[in-house]
């Protein structure tokens, strides 16, 4: 299991060093001047030379390229091209109201997709799975900036019900955060619904027509003790593979959601880096996309070796 | 009329003052534009109506200027003197003590920089703190702000300001005249550099500075108003570099509490303000980067007013009882750039092919479809109706489509195919797709390609660096439409998109248009700059290197609960004496 994990490790350092490369290529491809960008249209030339001097953006590409390089590995990011503030002090705060976001999506999700899917199996192929199958099919077919547009504009707009802009006032207290953050993390849950729902569905009806099954029903073990500790155990293990791996991609998601309500989260940091070619928070903030990417898979897959004694991680290594 | 009680005002004032009054008792002046005219030479409002009182007054309908537009009248506007003893104050009991007021606003597109600062996003969270030695007065007048008055000498190439006293900075201590002082200085180095040396300003006592302008200009007080966003007073030790939400302070009606650039800012108030006491117990500024953001934010309660958004996305606003609209009136317009230096448009045939644009596009059917009437109608030069000097003589072009496709076969590219470029901003989108329509009608082939403000700005100001002159912004493409926001004077539309270069996309270079613009600038009165203009709006018409199809309203809306905002139409939201009726 050590050596897994410290193989995992290694591989991820790895993918962080090319995503940091990809994301400095790709910006520098696109090209521009950042100093004007910063500045803007109206100011002076010399200004704007002063400015990429300061910045280090007048330098050779390749010396750029190492400055960053090394001051990733040296979790010295440095400062905004845009704002002048310290990258750490721009980003952690996004990430933080991401995570918030995330997590209150996640919360909503999980119990009510797996319960979905569980509730459908045991129906299978009746009218009550039917549904919970095509709802799951449509909701996670519409991509979450739509579904986050629509309510916006109905719940927000119309109704007055939630917040067109979803970031809560500082200081405002735990439940007054949620009439702020209901509407995004409810874009997000009609998104990964389905997906969680139809897996859940799936493996457990797998387990429940498995040999384990029947023989521990023909043991007299009573039902629920069947369902918690031979179907669940053993049809969770894809949905916690799936959870886990959504928990990357909702941290891609949530770019369009963020954007549509104006949350200040890292996709909305990324988004507007991007636009800027704010080079330092743009790397750090796909860094730590790319972290959570990488730890959540590799979280899922000791979950599944905890949950699934049969899988042994260092097989073959 | 008095001729006695004139006589008497006469002998207080100056001669450029005094030309102004003659004008307008000899009712060359609209009362309007001697109103503002005197507001920038520093006649007092109570000056101005013994003046007008010892003229008989005077009917503004039969102003040859075109400003009776009802938007510009209706507009609330508390600026005439924003002076807690002599404001309009609202009606008594409508405002009442107390609440936030929040402003949904585009976030800040640069830093913080009261000197560099570029961007509405940016001009709104500084201009609550920073304010300008001239303020904001009724229509394009100028009122009293730190200056509590100020005066040209005989041939307005010196002006003295007597500062306001008792004004306060929020980290404490006096605002005086070495504030200013400094102030200018840095902005000699900077944004007035064409106006002053540092080596112009001096204070003559603590509360009075003197400023001696490289040449005259009788509009100068302009300059140190809002309609030059950059000209804000800072403190003396305020370097040049230096971000406000890094170092807040200010002499305005709100003090900065927080600033976060993903979020928006908060305000507390200033209850020093030399206005008086704000009715407000806060303010918020919330930041997004789209109009359609902050019109859901205003329609969904969670915003009370919405700076400055585009025609295009506020069809909800325009129809919803709970908000006031206000259209204001200006100069902001939007070129149409054609590169004379070179290619397409240059030489015999790209001016008549310049003409057969100008001649092919119908502005009438522009106003009413893409700014859904809200606007004047453009002549191709920039100097818009709402001055008060605009030369209304001058024939409007029309929509000649016959004409428009015979100088295309004369300059031998009947069906011309060409790009246009834009930037995905307000309604240029739209009237990009209008243009290309209405240039279908005399056989032009136009591709649109509309980029985001972001790429299109940082190609747009790329031959900045250009060696052959005259430089200019065009993002080396030789069509496209660029946008200007509005100014209290045009002055800065010509020397920087006409003259120097700095914004000329269209490479334009005309010794006669400049030498034109050089005797409008040193023209000191209103006949004379009357007379002065006129070859400046036929040059720039008959040359052409810019169609100038309109000039847009700048629309801005806030709740009907909300009373007192005074707006610029350049971004700037003054809340000092706003707040919410019961």
């Amino acid at each position: 299991m050590r050596r897994f994990i410290l193989k995992r490790l290694g591989a991820i350092v790895i993918n962080l060093w090319l995503l940091a490369t990809i994301v400095f290529v790709v910006v520098n491809v696109l090209g521009g001047d950042i100093g004007r960008k910063v500045l803007g249209p109206t100011a002076k030339a010399e200004d704007v030379a002063a400015y990429n001097a300061l910045i280090g953006t007048d330098k050779p590409m390749i010396q750029q390229y190492f400055t960053s390089i090394k001051n990733i590995f040296t979790l010295n990011f440095g400062n905004s091209y845009q704002s002048q503030s310290p990258v750490i002090d721009l980003v952690l705060p996004a990430l933080g109201r991401s995570a918030k976001l995330a997590i209150l999506a996640f919360i909503i999700t999980i119990p009510i997709s797996i319960a979905a899917g569980i509730f459908a199996a045991r129906r299978q192929d009746k009218l009550a799975d039917r549904v919970v199958v095509n709802v799951g099919l449509g909701s996670s077919s519409i991509p979450e900036f739509v579904t986050a547009a629509v309510l916006l504009a109905l719940f927000a707009v119309h109704f007055k019900v939630g917040k067109v802009y979803a970031n809560p006032p500082a200081g405002t207290s735990i439940f007054g955060q949620l009439e702020y953050l209901l509407l995004p993390a409810m874009a997000m849950v009609i998104s990964y619904f389905g997906y969680i729902a139809r897996m859940t569905r799936a493996g457990v009806i797998t387990a429940l027509h498995a040999d384990y099954t029947r023989t521990a029903t023909m043991k007299g073990l009573p039902p629920g003790q069947v369902m918690r500790k031979h179907i669940l155990r053993n049809a969770l293990a894809p949905t916690i593979t799936v959870i886990s791996v959504q928990i990357g991609y909702l941290f891609g998601g949530i770019v369009g959601v963020e954007k549509v309500f104006n949350y200040a989260g890292l996709g909305t940091t990324m988004l507007n880096a991007v636009g800027k070619q704010d080079i330092p928070v743009l790397q750090a903030s796909v860094l730590i996309v790319g972290i959570i990417y990488m730890a959540s898979t590799l979280l899922a897959d000791l979950l599944i070796a905890y949950l699934n004694p049969r899988v042994r991680l260092d097989a073959g290594s | 009329m008095n001729r006695s009680q004139l006589r008497r005002l006469k002998r207080e004032v100056g001669p450029l003052e005094n030309e102004l009054i003659d004008a307008y008792a000899a009712g060359g002046v609209s009362r309007r534009n001697f109103l503002v005219r005197g507001s920038v030479l520093g006649l007092s409002v109570a000056t101005m109506g013994s003046l007008i009182s010892a003229c008989g007054g005077d009917d503004d309908t039969a102003s040859p200027d075109g400003t009776s537009a009802p938007d510009a009248t209706s507009a609330p506007d508390a600026t005439s003197a924003p002076d807690a003893t002599d404001a309009p104050a609202p009606p008594a009991g409508e405002i009442q003590q107390g609440g936030t007021l929040r402003i949904a606003s585009q976030r800040p597109g640069s830093p913080l920089d009261p000197v560099a600062m570029d961007n509405i996003g940016s001009y709104t969270p500084v201009v609550q703190s920073f304010e300008y030695l001239c303020g904001k007065g009724e229509g394009a007048a100028l009122a009293p702000m730190l200056a509590e008055s100020w005066s040209p000498n005989d041939d307005g190439s010196v002006w003295t300001f007597k500062l306001r006293a008792g004004v306060k900075w929020h980290k404490g201590g006096d605002f005086t005249s070495a504030d200013v002082v400094a102030a200018l200085g840095r902005l000699a180095g900077a944004n007035l550099s064409a106006s002053i040396t540092p080596d112009s300003v001096k204070a003559i006592d603590d509360l009075t500075v003197e400023v001696n302008l490289i040449n005259a200009d009788g509009q100068f007080p302009y300059l140190v108003s809002p309609y030059n966003p950059q000209a804000s007073m800072t403190p003396a030790d305020y370097e040049l570099g230096t971000l406000f939400d890094q170092r807040p302070d200010g002499t305005g009606a709100f003090i900065l509490d927080t600033y976060d650039i993903a979020t928006g800012a908060t305000y507390k108030p200033n209850k020093d303000w030399w206005g008086g006491v704000p009715y407000l117990d806060g303010l918020e500024i919330l930041f997004s980067d789209d109009n359609a953001t902050q019109i859901n934010g205003l329609l969904g309660d969670q915003a009370d007013a919405v700076i400055q958004f585009a025609v295009s996305d506020a069809d909800a606003l325009f129809n919803n009882d709970q908000v006031t609209v206000e259209s204001i009136r200006g100069a902001g317009h939007r070129q149409i750039w054609f590169n004379v230096r070179e290619g397409t448009f240059s030489g015999e045939n790209g001016a008549k092919i310049r003409e057969a644009v100008a001649l092919g596009i119908d502005r009438q059917a522009l106003i009413d479809q893409v700014l859904q009437g809200r606007g004047d109608i453009g002549n191709d030069h920039p100097i818009a109706p709402v001055y008060e000097f605009w030369d209304s003589s001058q024939p409007q072009i029309e929509r000649d489509v016959e004409r428009a496709k015979a100088l295309l076969d004369e300059a031998g590219v009947p069906g011309l195919a060409i790009t246009m470029h834009a930037p995905d901003l307000q309604e240029i989108p739209l009237l990009a797709e209008f243009v290309q329509s209405q240039l279908k009608d005399i056989g032009m082939d136009i591709t649109l390609n509309v980029e985001s403000t972001a790429t299109f700005y940082d190609r747009w100001c790329k031959v900045y660096d250009s060696t052959t002159p005259p430089a200019g912004c065009d993002g080396g493409e030789e069509f496209g439409i660029v946008d200007y926001g509005n100014r209290g004077t045009p002055d800065r539309y010509l020397v920087a998109a006409y003259a120097t270069g700095e914004w000329n996309s269209a490479h334009y270079l005309s010794e006669e248009f400049n030498a034109a613009v050089k005797a409008y600038q040193a023209t000191v009165d209103l006949p004379s700059r009357k007379e002065a203009i006129k070859p400046v709006q036929q040059i720039a018409h008959d040359d052409r290197p810019y169609v100038i199809p309109y000039f847009y309203n700048t629309l801005t809306a806030y709740k009907k609960n909300v009373q007192g905002i005074i707006s610029t139409g350049l971004g700037h939201y003054y809340c000092g004496k706003a707040g919410f009726t019961a």
